[in-house]
């Protein structure tokens, strides 16, 4: 196989990979427990102006 | 086989394999696997230079604050898109080839080594550092420039390790990683045994008399945001190896929040027991253990830092060496590696880097900080997680990311700003704050937030959009197009922009503008306009001043201009020929408002200069709205920008008629009939007319260039698509037939016969109405379809099959709302006329148009049927089909 069909056949397998969800996503949850730490971390920061 | 072929071959092995999309059955990292990997990668011996430069800023307890919440804060927002390298099993710099370009990504590479490669200077200073401190303990004094030969001695035996290659780098990280934990734990025993711990948790830096508190807290937070950007270089290839999103965005964020941050504090522990024992604050550990326990572990951790040392810098080489040739093939790794050596080198002879720690950092993040950003906002805001792999990959005939000869101008141009935006904030080489607001932001947080919202803006103008979006086929966004909504009022302060802007446009034209029956006449009313060409939009609200209005455009000029702009200009949006009960209410809250409704009943441009029958419909919306009706009959918008060149004639001459046709007294007492009589007495024009009695001379060469369009038959030998056009000539290329067009738009031919261009075109309508009659008129070809669901973008829906016939139109494709091969059918009735482009947007060729209430379809010919694709015979079998000249 050469390099291009190589890549070619790589890309296919990732995008039907992508539309079957075989790597498993961020959630909805895991998206708001990142929001939730940014924001903890930002008040943490803030109050470190206050030491 | 040589030795130095081996190598060779094992990079570009490495380099092709490294860049290929890794498959989800090749993943090998669970979360766990990710985050020792990246622990490995972040502790190094610099965390201890981080970790002492922190403690000359802040107290502990702030200390602690920004090595673990800023970091995790910074790591937690430009680590997301990492899932982009987890879900499609890529690197983040493949994915940047959409943002700057293949070439620009190359240029972009080197900046990021050139700023990032100083890290590897560190670990040298430190290795002579430690060399240094440890032969003084045994009372050895060094000579003038030992310092520098240690240094570069580090440098020197970590290139040679690098130039090895793969193999003995392998070797050389399982030894690293343990060894610079063992370094670690033996820091945090002796640093916190040797001192009491509220020495440790109370600490506050001597600051000198000039220092502020809080200045010295936001360099802090600044230092560590700079420390984990600064790091997204080198650990940009492990996400693509993760099985899933979660694990890759998590393992990023803990492995430099938390491990890195950990190494990062001791090295602050470190540095305040060893000011406390001796009164001088140090960054080296051998330092430390010799002096806080005994000499001979000094002597232990001697060897261990210094092969540390040695096996970052050849670690470092290594991925840095890798990356380089991935963008540079045709270089040999082994002079990539050895000029990278010589970068280090000439900074371990300036032998100031770890003077200028700091500064370096905040350099470090002055470009990562806007390369973060403007990875953010495309992944998500712009490609909405969706990229063209093949674009990226350059495959042949997938050119999305090319832009500029490789360049992704407003990429590039984002970054620079990006870039000078820091230093506008700050100046981090002589610590100067040029705006302390924006400083507590923190250089590289400003940063990031001004890159972010520049690139995001720069993307809602629909040219710079459609710019960068040249891949919108891989993720369209396919949300219909508010047709309901209800439209603004022309905006006030936008109003004398647009009158200056529309004078400056006519301004070479000499337009005159005529006004009758207009005493008394103020809005509410309504205005029926000619449609020629573009310049109408420019004229009309010239001819309404002092008054602001509101325009029926089609949605394609939306897309075209921008919805925010069109909105602010008064336009109503809507699709042509469909029954759009939302644009009727919308005109009467115009009306009821109090304001102009200007409607251009012809709905497309004069394809001759000639006008279009009127549909009655106008007269009963008149009729209903009962307010006064006014006509502006254009002329020589036409002749300056005919629908079939749109080259600008700088000859034509405009005028226009604004005439009050129907007041308010007569729109109760007159018939439909009688009022669209009215209407269509003032909107009846002959631009060729016109030009001959006003003696408009238009001399260009090519002013017959395109005029084949309208004109497809051929009057002498009969056949339909016959004709071609070249500068001041049309000829048909069957039997030669030739005609010149004189300076007042005539066609005279060879014969001396002269013949008057609207009497050409509707010449030819006669014929088709008579293959209609006859049961002859069938088109079925195929076509190239794109659809445009909103202002935002057009949606690719490739080649399908396009049919018109007695019964009317019949559209076959993937419609890619369904995601099914459909046939889509437009009733021959529900049509009076059709939407067509002679060339559309100057550069995409003949196409019609079809439309349903959420997608305009715009049609053009395949290579195949592009001979038989003539939107005029089109345009007039849809006319007599649908009624307007039965």
């Amino acid at each position: 196989m050469d390099s291009n069909s190589e890549l070619e056949s790589r890309i296919g397998e990732v995008l039907k990979a992508e539309k079957d969800n075989s790597i498993p996503r961020m959630t909805k949850r895991d998206y708001i427990i990142a929001a939730v730490i940014i924001v903890i971390s930002l008040i943490g920061i803030i109050g470190g102006f206050f030491l | 086989m040589s030795r130095k072929h081996d190598v060779n071959k094992e990079i570009e092995n490495e380099v092709y394999c490294g860049t290929l999309p890794v498959l989800p059955k090749e993943r090998k990292y669970g979360f766990i696997d990710a985050l020792l990997v990246l622990s490995g990668y972040c502790i190094a011996t610099w965390s201890y230079t981080q970790g002492s430069y922190l403690a000359t800023l802040v107290g502990f307890k702030q200390l602690l604050i920004g090595a673990f919440l800023a970091a995790i804060f910074m790591l937690m927002v430009y680590q997301l898109p990492v899932i982009m390298s987890v879900r499609y099993g890529i690197d983040i710099w493949i994915w940047l080839r959409s943002v700057f370009g293949p070439r620009g990504n190359k240029i972009v590479t080197i900046i990021i080594i050139a700023v990032n490669f100083p890290w590897y200077a560190v670990c040298c200073e430190l290795f002579a550092d430690s060399m240094g401190n440890l032969l003084g303990l045994f009372g050895i004094q060094l000579f003038d420039g030992a310092h520098l030969i240690l240094s570069l001695s580090c440098v020197i035996i970590g290139t040679v390790i690098a130039l090895r290659g793969v193999g003995t780098i392998t070797w050389t990280t399982r030894i690293l990683v343990p060894l610079l934990l063992l370094v670690g734990v033996a820091v945090v025993i002796v640093g916190f045994t040797s001192v009491p711990m509220d020495v440790i948790w109370n600490y506050q830096p001597e600051l000198a008399g000039d220092a502020d508190k809080t200045v010295n807290y936001v360099l802090s937070i600044e230092a560590n945001f700079a420390f984990v950007i600064t790091l997204v270089g080198g650990m940009a290839e492990v996400p693509r190896l993760c099985k899933s999103e979660r694990s890759g965005y998590y393992a990023g964020v803990l492995g430099q929040g938390a491990a890195g941050s950990f190494f990062v504090v001791v090295g602050a522990v470190m540095a305040i027991a060893m000011q406390y024992v001796t009164g001088k604050m140090v960054d080296d550990p051998t330092l430390m253990m010799a002096t806080l326990s005994a000499p001979i572990l000094g002597l232990s951790s001697l060897l261990l830092v210094a092969f540390a040392n040695i096996g970052t810098q050849a670690v470092g080489s290594y991925i840095y060496g890798v990356m380089l040739k991935s963008t540079f093939k045709k270089s040999s790794y082994k002079v990539l590696v050895l000029v990278l050596g010589l970068y280090v080198g000439l900074l371990c002879v300036w032998g100031k880097i770890t003077e200028y720690f700091g500064s370096f950092l905040t350099i470090g993040a002055c470009v990562y900080a806007p390369l973060a950003a403007l990875l953010f906002v495309d992944f998500f805001l712009i490609r909405k997680q969706k990229i063209d792999l093949k674009s990226a990959y350059e495959m042949p005939g997938h050119n999305a990311y090319q832009y500029s000869k490789g360049f992704n101008i407003v990429g590039i141009v984002c970054l620079a700003l990006g870039f000078g935006f820091t230093l506008l904030v700050y100046d981090p080489i002589k610590g100067i704050i040029h705006n302390k607001i924006l400083f507590m932001l923190t250089p590289t947080l400003a940063s990031f937030i001004f890159t972010g919202v520049l690139y995001l803006l720069l993307s809602r103008i629909p040219g710079v959009r459609r710019y960068i979006r040249r891949d919108t086929y891989a993720s369209p966004d396919k949300r219909p197009f508010d047709r309901a909504k209800v439209p603004p009022r022309q905006n006030l302060f936008f109003l004398p922009l647009m009158w200056l802007l529309c004078r400056i446009t006519v301004s070479p034209y000499k337009l005159k503008i005529d006004k009758h029956n207009m005493e008394g006449i103020k809005p509410p009313f309504l205005v029926y306009g000619s449609h020629n060409s573009f310049m109408d939009f420019y004229v009309t609200p010239l001819a309404l001043k002092p008054y602001r209005a509101n325009y029926i455009s089609e949605l394609e000029g939306f897309e075209n201009f921008g919805e925010w702009i069109y909105r602010q200009a008064g336009c109503l949006g809507t699709r042509k020929f469909i029954n759009d009960q939302s644009l009727i209410r919308n005109i009467a809250r115009v009306i009821k408002r109090g304001d102009i409704m200007v409607i251009y009943p012809e709905a497309r441009y004069a394809n001759v200069g000639t006008n279009s029958h009127l549909a009655p419909s106008i007269a009963k919306l008149a009729k209903m709205l009962k307010v006064p009706v006014v006509t502006l009959n254009m002329q020589g918008n036409y002749l300056q920008q005919p629908i079939w060149n749109l080259k600008e004639r700088k000859g034509a001459r405009l005028h226009a008629d604004l005439k009050c046709v129907v007041t308010a007294d007569e729109i109760d007492k007159l018939s439909v009939d009688e009022i669209l009589s009215r209407i269509s007495k003032e909107l009846t024009y002959d631009e060729y007319k016109y030009q001959l009695e006003n003696k408009i001379k238009i001399d260009d060469e090519w002013r017959a260039e395109g005029l084949h369009y309208p004109l497809y038959r051929c009057r002498k030998c009969g056949k339909d698509f016959a004709m071609t056009s070249s500068g001041s000539r049309i000829t048909c290329k069957y039997c030669g037939d030739s005609y010149e067009m004189d300076e007042y738009g005539r066609l005279h031919s060879g014969s001396g016969e002269t013949v008057h261009i609207p009497d050409w075109y509707e010449w030819q309508r006669g014929f088709v109405h008579e293959e209609i009659r006859s049961g002859a008129y069938r088109l079925d070809i195929p076509v190239r379809i794109w659809a445009l669901p909103n202002a935002v973008n057009f949606v690719d829906c490739g080649e399908g099959r396009f049919i018109q016939d007695n019964s009317g139109f019949s559209l076959e494709f993937d419609n890619y709302r369904s995601e099914k091969h459909e046939t889509l059918k437009f009733p021959a009735k529900s049509m009076i006329s059709l939407h067509t482009e002679y060339d559309y947007r100057g550069k995409y060729g003949p196409c019609v148009t079809l439309s349903t209430y959420d997608d305009t379809f715009f049609i053009y010919p395949t290579e195949e049927s592009r001979e038989v694709f003539n939107p005029t015979k089109i345009q007039f079998a849809t006319e007599y089909l649908g009624g307007l000249y039965s």
